[in-house]
């Protein structure tokens, strides 16, 4: 262990001893060389210019887009990238006819009308169109008329609709 | 003579008057320039530290609440300023003399110069050069600017005794190292 023995010896008369000693050794030396008067007033003038350029509007600007974009370019590629890779295939699946139809309470896909003719396990909804639950006026008829008790599909629909279906019906069977 | 005080060259400056801050850089660039010069031993370095200094008070301004005084303040900003250039220097040289740098650059562009501005230094500014960093800014403080221990414990934030420790280290590196160049001096004259 290293014991300091001089401790004692700091005190303020010593102190000055050494430093009056130093100040004789270092007399008649010559010190730094002390700059030029215009020197002061230059210092003045670059340190204005420096906080000018430091605390312009383009500088704030730049400061302030960057700080902005950086982060948001970062966080829109990110989420970009990751909906790219990491996004489920499932969401760019078509649901098939049958599975829309499936995912129905049973009392509605009861109630259906589908064109037979046009459904098929591997269509899907895209394929057919948005009008893949619309018929004709004759394709409603031979419905009925094909599978039987037409007051089934009329219970949920308005009155005026339902004369509409009977009258077809009823022009049909003549 | 400005008669305004620091503070209220502060407040206008916060104000928005500029000119109040040129009026507080007259009052003390020239305290900040040596005691950076002493610290760093040169004029450029100096030079960059006074700018900095000042830029950093002016940027920073805002958070000057005045439990010190502004020259305290703005002291403490050079001295930092100066022990870090310091350390930077010293990671570079110890890069030159473990041959990482001095191979890709030179030590400088004029080899004479180097050679000339090492004599022309005086004994005294060697031996600070070589005092460890914190005994350099209390010597710089304490035996060239005259601060008290009081003062020197504000600006570096440590307490008086450990200051005067250090200063007293410091005096007597100094000298040893002074008597020991006289004596090699001698030495060779004879």
């Amino acid at each position: 262990m290293k014991y300091r023995t001089d401790r004692a010896q700091i005190t303020d008369e010593a102190e000055e001893r050494l430093a009056a000693e130093i100040r004789e050794l270092s007399r008649g030396a010559q010190g730094p060389a002390v700059p030029p008067d215009a020197y002061w007033q230059n210092v003045i003038v670059r340190v204005n210019a420096t906080i000018d350029r430091a605390t312009s509007g383009r500088a704030l600007s730049i400061s302030w887009a960057a700080r902005v974009a950086i982060p948001g370019v970062v966080a829109i590629v990110s989420f970009l990238v990751g909906l790219h890779y990491y996004a489920p295939d499932a969401l760019h699946h078509e649901p098939t006819v049958s599975e829309v139809l499936l995912s129905l309470p049973a009392s509605s896909v009861d109630s259906l009308l589908v064109d037979p003719s046009r459904v098929d396990p591997s269509l899907t909804v895209e394929d057919v169109g948005p009008d893949v639950f619309v018929f004709s006026r004759d394709q409603i008829a031979e419905y009925f008329l094909d599978n039987g008790n037409p007051s089934d599909a009329v219970d949920g629909i308005p009155e005026r609709e339902a004369n509409t279906v009977f009258a077809v019906l009823a022009s049909a069977s003549k | 003579m400005d008669p305004r005080s620091d503070i209220e060259l502060v407040q206008e400056v916060r104000n928005g008057r500029r000119q109040a801050f040129s009026e507080l850089m007259r009052r003390y660039q020239e305290r900040v320039y040596w005691v950076a010069r002493r610290i760093v031993g040169s004029h450029d370095d100096a030079d960059d530290i006074v700018q900095e200094t000042f830029v950093k008070a002016y940027l920073a301004l805002g958070d000057f609440r005045g439990d010190s005084s502004f020259f305290t303040w703005i002291y403490r900003i050079a001295v930092n300023l100066s022990l870090n250039a310091l350390r930077k220097r010293q990671v570079l040289n110890y890069l030159h003399e473990s041959e990482l740098l001095s191979r890709i650059l030179p030590s400088s562009d004029d080899p004479e110069k180097d050679l000339e501005n090492a004599e022309t230094e005086s004994a005294l500014q060697r031996a600070v050069k070589a005092l460890p960093e914190k005994q350099k800014a209390v010597f710089v403080m304490r035996y060239y600017d005259g601060m008290s221990y009081e003062e020197i414990g504000r600006v570096l934030k440590t307490s008086v005794g450990g200051l005067k420790a250090n200063y007293f280290h410091a005096l007597r590196k100094v000298r040893e190292k002074m008597r020991n160049e006289i004596q090699d001096g001698q030495g060779t004259d004879h």
